[in-house]
């Protein structure tokens, strides 16, 4: 017992910390950044401790919750996200009016979840996972509770998230159905040796459904644009990359461990789906006007990317899980940090963020405006960033998968390419145009500044040096 | 040399300078241009004592001055450089462009200047690193950074088209040279899937001559083929060309046309066809084909330009033809030529382009119907631009001359019926150049030219300085082509030798 509590410890260093939060809350109340800096603190102790732990291979509760390389690698990318969200939103939300000590113990919350979703080996740890980690995500969205789109935008989250987990339980339910177990290996080992059941036919089309809204794939996507654009920034910056990495790693429990047999039944489901992401997200992204909707967009043409790894793995490449786990560390740094600069140049409650807002920006803060260009190269993914890295990475497992994986590395360059157009064209708005009308009141507060710091940092050097994070991943998927 | 990595310290000599130069305050503009240029002249002196040393020592290997060290270990990528002949004549070639264009920029650039010598120094350390990267991987990457200084170039320092033309020069670039990133990854994956280890996957040298997958082999000299295509720019990928000439500012259409296009051609040479020479006999045809449509159509549209900066630019779609059909002649008069066609092209319309720079410097115009006379209000500008034009068409005695003859020697031995197509075009070169340089340069004043009384001033002697070192380059090598081909010779026998074990594996 002892033993499983010291396997599941930064789980519960997360809740405490939550907790921790609530009540020096109750004991400072006055303080803005107390509560900031509590979850900070308890966010550096859950680091130390999953690093001090090693990756070793353990299981606790009673086999439910399986600790190792991968919960650690993950576990350490929550931390990264969750650190630079806290140190990113408080005074904007404080600019605003809105509780900063809240909103911490809720992402701490959502972060606590994440680590149950890659830490589960069965299905209802998965499931208890994922609920913990996205309900937060609806509160999230909803935080600016006066402003009719922040509504809008977390009631639509929230009816299309419910119904989706619903959706997706249901197929779980049918999948245990059909397994006769709920252990993800189980399962895995039920398929191996036995036959598809229309039973099983039925679990794979609701769990992919289910999934493919949790991930925001084309045509599942319908909720991402406003309940990014309604929620304060800061606040979308976390919803685009904290839940999206959350519902990969689900998405390779379910596929790549419980139903990895069945390879061959969902791969050209899964196919279509990344091709139909990838392209629509980039094409939508092309036409909009607001960089906040963009980046929306933008973040659903980042999914089919990452699932074209998914596929990649399906057809027997570890390097397809590899690539998406590089990938989603990237794609956190460089696209939190594009998120931080837009939360920059909204100094001002009630302040836009059109393209034109950025007009003339790389003359008045030229700083400001070269991170929002290595942000915007990484996306693009343009050498030496970490996004190139990441995009190579996962073509790379593509290709080495070929058939319709290799068609897919083919649709994910030429996606690439679309991507440009968007992306350098805020680079024609920061450092080409010269600013029209006033110019916008920008505001870097020193947490703000050490969050744009540390996603900078990760954007830089691992494209600089990918190597580290190439063997830990290597690590992370190792059988 | 001793334990000098001197092609790293070509290589990132620029990267320090821009550094250096973005610490400056950047209100001091003088101290930001004597840096940049500094910094600049700094490098192309390694890179003399680079060529100096690479022709005066007997090479014991193809490749010397090589560096290597394991750098992504799970892919076996490594940070892999080397030079030969042909590289080293191309990276002399950047290095003394880069420091023209550094002396060239210190009238036109007055906004923004610190960051324009950073990214210009930043562009030049992407081109060196081009031509000395010998990892397919290494090489990608300074590709790839290649291009964003000069997207900068053209759209903050460009014309008023100049967002529209950067766009255009990104997006075309990128599509080619993403396609030719999945080539490359195929490549070291078909090699990993042999060897079962990733142990010099993305390695030029242990790749060359290993590829035996004819549809690989296919494939990825198509998706090389486009990106270099693109770049050259070979009909019909041709059309970013003339706008980002056209838009960017006398110093990135320097760098554009001479270094830039260049990359297309070396990348031909260098990677796609000793690895994919079974591709590149399929597609030869092809290649040589539209070569002479560039050819053609290239002089053809020169004709009717009525911008100088356009005509430029459609006369490089023409000369950068002869460069693909002389390597596509697989000979050795024909490769030789077009290097020697690279080079010279590089020099002499680099020059060109300077020299139109020094003009609109006055009118703030290149519209060439409302120039005329301009030789009597300016000689010495006239007399220097009549002498790059004269060996852009080819005269006999300059540099651009053996360049096009041996292309169309080698393209006889290979065709005859393309040679004869091509020689033709060297006549409608000098119609389009001797016909605009009478437009513009003789006759009456006039009202135009008139109207800007005292501002149409003749050549200063620092812009006579940015235009010396090509000129007497120009004479050397028309003089004596083979100061310049010897170097390359052995380069080339290998290519050759390449591309004639080309026997479907």
């Amino acid at each position: 017992m002892s033993g499983d509590l010291h396997t599941i410890a930064p789980l519960l260093l997360v809740i405490g910390g939550a907790i921790a939060v609530l009540i020096s809350d109750m004991i400072t109340p006055q303080r803005r950044y107390a509560p900031v800096l509590v979850a900070l603190a308890a966010l550096g102790a859950t680091a130390l401790l999953i690093l001090q732990q090693g990756g070793s291979v353990v299981t606790a509760l009673g086999g439910a919750y399986a600790a190792g390389p991968f919960v650690a690698y993950l576990g350490l990318l929550g931390v990264a996200i969750a650190s630079i969200t806290l140190l990113v939103s408080p005074d904007y939300l404080a600019a605003r009016g809105y509780p900063t000590a809240e909103f911490a113990v809720i992402l701490l919350f959502a972060l606590s979840g994440a680590i149950l979703v890659a830490a589960s080996t069965d299905l209802v740890t998965l499931f208890i996972g994922l609920e913990l980690m996205v309900i937060p995500g609806y509160l999230l969205a909803g935080y600016a509770k006066r402003d009719p789109l922040s509504t809008e935008g977390a009631v639509k989250y929230f009816l299309l998230g419910s119904f989706s987990s619903a959706i997706l339980l249901f197929g779980i339910v049918v999948l245990w159905g059909s397994a006769g177990t709920a252990s993800l290996a189980g399962i895995a080992s039920a398929f191996t040796s036995g036959t598809a059941t229309p039973g099983v036919a039925i679990a794979l089309a609701l769990i992919t459904t289910g999934v493919a809204f949790k991930v925001a794939a084309v045509p599942f996507h319908y909720w991402t644009p406003d309940a990014y654009q309604g929620s304060p920034t800061p606040i979308t910056g976390y919803l685009s990359v904290g839940p999206k990495v959350g519902a990969f790693v689900l998405a390779i429990k379910l596929f790549l461990i419980a139903l990895a047999p069945l390879a061959s039944m969902w791969i050209p489901i899964v196919v279509v789906l990344a091709a139909a992401t990838m392209t629509l997200g980039n094409l939508v992204a092309l036409t909009q006007t607001n960089v906040k909707r963009m980046l929306a967009y933008s973040s659903i043409a980042h999914t089919g990317y990452l699932m074209v790894g998914l596929v990649a793995a399906g057809s027997g490449q570890v390097a397809g899980i590899a690539g998406m786990l590089f990938y989603a560390v990237a794609y956190a740094f460089m696209n939190l940090g594009a998120f931080a600069v837009l939360t920059a140049i909204q100094g001002q409650p009630g302040a836009t963020t059109q393209l034109s807002d950025l007009a003339g920006l790389g003359r008045r803060h030229p700083q400001l405006a070269l991170l929002a260009a290595v942000f915007l190269l990484s996306l693009t993914g343009i050498p030496p960033t970490a996004g190139f890295f990441a995009k190579t990475y996962v073509i790379l497992a593509a290709v080495q998968a070929g058939g319709a994986a290799g068609m897919l590395a083919i649709i994910a360059v030429l996606n690439a390419a679309v991507a440009a157009f968007y992306y350098l064209r805020v680079i024609v708005f920061l450092f080409m145009r010269d600013p029209v009308g006033p110019p916008v009141d920008v505001a870097t507060p020193p947490l703000l500044r050490a969050g744009l710091f540390l996603a900078a940092a990760g954007t830089i050097a691992l494209g600089l040096t990918p190597t580290p994070l190439i063997d830990a991943v290597v690590r992370a998927v190792a059988p | 040399m001793g334990g000098l990595p001197i092609l790293s310290l070509i290589t990132f000599a620029p990267l320090v300078g821009a550094l250096l130069v973005a610490l400056l305050p950047s209100q001091r503009h003088r101290l930001i241009r004597y840096t940049a240029l500094g910094v600049s002249l700094v490098t192309l002196a390694l890179s003399l004592v680079m060529l100096a040393s690479l022709l005066g020592a007997t090479a014991t290997s193809e490749f010397s001055f090589t560096e290597q060290v394991s750098w992504i270990g799970a892919f076996g990528i490594t940070y892999h450089l080397g030079v030969d002949g042909l590289s080293a004549a191309l990276v002399v070639l950047t290095t003394l462009l880069s420091a023209i264009c550094m002396l060239a920029s210190f009238g036109p650039i007055t906004n923004r200047v610190k960051e324009y010598f950073v990214s210009f120094l930043i562009l030049e350390t992407g081109m060196i690193g081009v031509f000395l990267a010998l990892d397919l991987f290494l090489f990608y990457i300074f590709w790839e950074i290649v291009l964003v200084p000069m997207y900068l170039i053209i759209g903050i320092w460009g014309g008023v088209d100049r967002i529209y033309a950067t766009i255009k020069f990104v997006l075309y670039t990128l599509v080619g040279s993403l396609l030719m990133l999945v080539a490359i990854l195929a490549t070291a994956f078909s090699h990993q899937a042999a060897t079962g280890s990733w142990q010099g996957a993305f390695d030029l040298l242990t790749l060359r001559g290993t590829i035996g997958d004819p549809t690989l082999q296919m494939l990825a000299f198509a998706a090389f083929a486009l990106a270099f295509a693109i770049k050259v720019p070979m009909f019909p990928f041709h059309t970013w060309l003339p706008d980002a000439h056209v838009q960017a500012p006398t110093a990135g259409s320097v760098i554009l046309a001479g270094v830039l296009l260049k990359l297309g051609g070396y990348g031909f040479i260098r990677f796609a066809i000793p690895l994919f020479p079974y591709g590149a006999h399929i597609f030869a045809p092809l290649m040589i084909v539209l070569s002479v449509i560039a050819i053609i159509y290239g002089a053809l549209v020169a004709i009717v330009q009525t911008d100088l900066k356009k005509l430029i630019a459609y006369s490089s779609v023409s000369h950068m033809g002869f460069v693909t059909l002389g390597i596509f002649s697989f000979n050795q008069q024909g490769v030789d030529g077009a290097i020697l066609q690279m080079i010279n092209h590089g020099l002499i319309t680099g020059g060109l382009f300077l020299l139109v720079g020094v003009g609109y410097e006055r009118t703030h115009d290149r519209e060439i119907a409302k120039m005329g006379g301009w030789a009597a209000r300016a000689p010495m500008y006239a007399a220097l631009f009549g002498f790059f034009l004269f060996a852009s068409v080819g005269l006999p005695g300059l540099s651009g001359f053996p360049g096009e003859f041996l292309v169309l020697l080698g393209a006889f031995l290979a065709n005859p019926a393309v040679a004869g197509a091509s020689a033709f075009v060297m006549i409608l070169a000098a119609v389009y150049l001797l016909w605009m340089y009478q437009r513009v340069f003789t006759g009456p004043l006039s009202s135009f030219l008139e109207g800007l009384g005292d501002h149409l001033t003749d050549i200063t002697r620092v812009e006579i300085l940015t235009l010396a070192p090509l000129a007497l380059l120009i004479i050397a090598f028309g003089v004596a082509p083979t100061l310049l081909s010897s170097s390359f010779t052995a380069s080339v026998t290998t290519l050759l030798g390449a591309a004639a074990n080309w026997v479907a594996p």
